[in-house]
């Protein structure tokens, strides 16, 4: 007899192994089902009929009234031969979902849309129903639902046209996908700038007000009709006409003259002209809705209308506009400083250059409001390789503040995250091989008390401030030169840098810092030698403690087994 | 046996004050002072600083438990004195040749190579070790610990690299500390069996047997276990000792606590 506990194990295992048996049998059955289902698939059947035999006889029956040739097999014979049966109809296919749709096209209007008659490159049916798979009589509709069907039909369009669209709506693999024939139609097909007006609303408010889909980027509807970047008109030379005169002014409120000649050469060699092999704006993208003969500018000043005119360019750059908002300048704006900086202050309004060619073209645009810290850069070690050399790393002000989030390099997270800035330039390799400089920059700041505190603070604390010295305050912020610099390298005058912080320090004190070595026997020999001692110290203890730990625990062992081998 | 059961008088109650101050004091500096070590290396390190308080509070609390630790030692000193002088105690903490050969036949034992036990005095080797290492690493900790709290006034009497060496061997020092602790101080009062006398002052008799069977025997033939001053030499000598150690210890804390809080390193603001 086996022990309690084995034979209840036995009893578990004969029930596991019964409802294991169940399941799959369950499985197999279900499998047989659904292929039997699927034997019996897609039937054509007269509308209102209710028994599929009677589908068969009015087929039949078609079938013997066509033209003996058409009856053979082979490709079908133009576009009369679909017709024959698709002309003038009212019958449908009912798919196993239950759903049907009408087998019946509408000559007339195909012959009207885009791939009519009329078209350069008129269709067939063929050219879309491939005759592969639509030879006479052809295979019955092989798809579950209606929206597989219309699936799988879309595809016939990309054989011409290519995605992607304007619209960012998901593509045919995507698990909610809006194609080509949703908005356009199979048969009836025009290009969107040929809708009627109420149509391109009705498109998209059939998906995302009938049937409720989401947006995923809300807002991106309204924007596309109220842009009506279907319909655009680019035509410039309307506005043109009058202000690409020059001498073209008029007077603000405050008595500012604003300049209202816009340059056409400039217009269309900017980011945003006909010169560049994106979306060229039209005037109207930024003055919306100014038709001619339109209202005079009312503005303060021109500081007023630049103001009026910027949160435009958030039409196409909206995270841009964003950054903006929330950075240094948006929030001074926010505070009643006018003069912050908005987008047309830094890019141009009409003349916008790319932002950053050639790359002094920054620190050029920051020092239009930043003189004084531009004038310091300038004599930089950073700044002079840029500005004379038009050296491609060197960092420049965006680098560091950031382009269009520019925090404020007074907060807390900004000092205690500083190291890493530069580190990202000065800790890189490859960057710095080329400039031979150290790269244990980063790594020997970081191993010391200043460099491990500022480490955990920006780990643990980010927002409060710490007292320890990071890069910039030894080595400047904006005029940072060369440390062997004669006059006002670091090394010249250490021990003055070093007082900043610790007023008490003497001649001795600087050396406290290894200055970035590594210590070695020829830099900081003590401390390389400290280290070794207890390199070996350390393992020799462990080794020779250990010894004596594990023979008398192999004692212990010893005399216990003996112990229990007497007993 | 009555004798089995017997407890051997071993630690009074100063020895055990001296135990539970170094226990205390120890153990936070090494808990405050090892993430500090390793803060870039290991997230358990940082996630330690963290739950301690943050690096500030981190370095307050460790400067705090060296002040406690340096004035233990200090006090250890006083009572040493006391020993040596009032007492005339022989300095049995002394290494001697004896140590030596206990150690080669103690492992001549564990190895099997002769079943008789080493008879060891009050204080074996081992724990002559552990007490010299405790005394030696103090010594570096505190003049080490010293220079890095106060690197301006190290660094007027000394060249500057001494601080990044004193950083150096801090760290060392404290690693060299935690690993023997870890593994000899554990083992031998912990997992070879529980020693209990550092806490009660008692010693049982197979313990006693097995690691002082010297002092065992001593006590067995009648000795005592300190040895006993007459009443009038001894209250002569202690008024002398409380005479000067008062003096001494008043001179010693003020310059303990001036040595602590003298220096201002740095600015308080941001530079």
């Amino acid at each position: 007899m086996l022990p309690t506990y084995q034979r209840h194990r036995t009893i578990w295992l004969v029930l596991l192994v019964m409802v294991a048996a169940i399941v799959a049998g369950l499985i197999l059955l279900y499998q047989a089902n659904t292929a039997a289902a699927k034997a019996d698939r897609v039937q054509v059947t007269a509308q209102g009929a209710e028994e599929t035999d009677r589908t068969a006889i009015a087929l039949a029956s078609a079938l013997e009234e066509m033209p003996a040739q058409q009856t053979q097999r082979g490709p079908a014979a133009g576009d009369d031969a679909c017709r024959l049966c698709h002309g003038d109809t009212d019958e449908s296919v009912v798919l196993p979902s239950g759903e049907s749709f009408p087998i019946q096209v509408d000559v007339e209007a195909v012959n009207a849309s885009v791939h009519g008659d009329a078209a350069e490159d008129p269709l067939q049916c063929t050219s879309c129903h491939a005759p592969a798979e639509y030879q006479f009589p052809h295979p019955p509709v092989e798809a579950e639902t209606l929206r597989d069907y219309e699936l799988s039909r879309s595809q016939s369009c990309e054989q011409c046209h290519q995605r992607p669209h304007v619209t960012s709506h998901p593509g045919r693999d995507a698990e909610n996908p809006v194609v080509c024939t949703d908005c356009h139609s199979a048969h009836e097909t025009h290009p969107a700038d040929a809708w009627p007006e109420e149509k391109g609303v009705d498109n998209c408010v059939e998906c995302h007000q009938e049937r409720e889909v989401d947006f995923t980027d809300p807002g991106r509807l309204a924007q596309v009709i109220e842009n009506d970047l279907f319909r655009q008109s680019r035509d410039n030379q309307y506005c043109l006409a009058c202000h690409g005169l020059t001498d073209l002014s008029t007077t603000l409120e405050n008595g500012d003259q604003l300049d209202l000649t816009v340059n056409e050469d400039d217009f269309h060699a900017s980011v945003h002209g006909t010169d560049n092999p994106w979306q060229p704006l039209a005037c109207t993208d930024c003055h919306e809705g100014v038709t001619f003969p339109h209202e005079p500018i009312v503005a303060e000043s021109r500081r007023d209308y630049s103001l009026q005119m910027y949160p435009a360019c958030s039409e196409c750059h909206e995270p841009k506009y964003e950054n903006l908002q929330d950075s240094v300048h948006g929030q001074a704006l926010e505070e009643g400083e006018e003069q912050a900086a908005v987008c047309t202050d830094c890019h141009g309004a009409h003349d916008t250059p790319d932002p950053d060619e050639p790359r002094s073209r920054i620190s050029s645009t920051c020092a239009e409001c930043h003189g004084t810290i531009f004038e310091e850069y300038r004599e930089s070690v950073h700044g002079e390789a840029l500005l004379e050399e038009d050296n491609p790393d060197v960092a420049t002000c965006t680098d560091c503040h950031g382009v269009h989030a520019i925090t404020d390099p007074g907060l807390a997270a900004f000092r205690n995250s500083s190291p890493e800035l530069c580190g990202e330039c000065h800790a890189d390799e490859e960057l710095m091989a080329e400039y031979d400089i150290s790269t244990n920059v980063f790594d020997t700041y970081v191993a010391d008390f200043h460099g491990t505190t500022v480490t955990l603070f920006e780990a643990q604390d980010p927002d409060v401030p710490t007292n320890k010295a990071v890069c910039f305050d030894c080595h400047g912020v904006h005029d940072i030169k060369h440390p062997e610099d004669p006059d006002a390298g670091i090394k010249a005058n250490l021990l003055e840098t070093c007082r900043e912080c610790h007023p008490d320090a003497n001649e001795n004190f600087p050396d406290a810092w290894t200055s970035h070595y590594e210590p070695s026997l020829d830099h900081y020999p003590l401390v390389f030698l400290v280290n070794w001692f207890y390199r070996i110290v350390i393992p020799a203890t462990v080794g020779f403690l250990g010894f004596i730990v594990v023979t008398d625990v192999y004692r212990r062992a010893r005399d216990r087994f003996s112990d229990r081998q007497e007993e | 046996m009555s004798n089995q059961s017997k407890q051997y008088p071993r630690f009074r109650i100063g020895a055990r004050i001296e135990h539970f101050i170094l226990m205390v004091t120890f153990t936070v500096l090494a808990v405050t002072g090892l993430p500090q070590m390793f803060s870039l290396e290991s997230a358990v390190a940082r996630s330690m600083i963290d739950l301690m308080g943050g690096i500030e509070l981190v370095r307050l609390i460790h400067r705090w438990a060296a002040f406690f630790l340096v004035g233990g030692s200090i006090y250890h000193v006083f009572t040493s004195a006391y020993r040596l002088y009032v007492k005339r105690e022989r300095p049995r903490m002394m290494l001697g040749r004896q140590d030596l050969t206990d150690l080669i036949h103690l492992v001549r034992y564990n190895l099997g190579l002769t079943d008789e036990h080493p008879k060891m005095p009050k204080f074996n080797f081992g724990e002559k070790f552990e007490y010299w290492a405790v005394v030696w690493g103090t010594a570096i900790m505190t003049i080490t610990g010293f220079m890095l709290w106060n690197p301006i006034a190290t660094t007027s009497v000394l060249p500057g690299s001494i601080i990044p060496a004193a950083l150096a061997a801090h760290g060392g020092e404290a690693l060299l500390a935690v690993v023997s602790i870890v593994i000899w101080h554990m083992y031998n009062v912990h997992i070879k069996h529980f020693n209990p006398s550092i806490f009660t002052g008692k010693l049982p008799h197979e313990q006693m047997k097995e690691e002082h069977a010297l002092e065992l025997e001593r006590l067995e033939a009648g000795g005592k276990p300190w040895p006993e001053v007459e009443r009038p030499v001894l209250e002569r000598r202690r008024r002398i000792f409380i005479a000067v150690s008062v003096v001494a210890s008043a001179l010693i804390l003020t310059v303990l606590v001036w040595a602590f809080t003298f220096e201002q390193t740095a600015i308080t603001t941001i530079p």
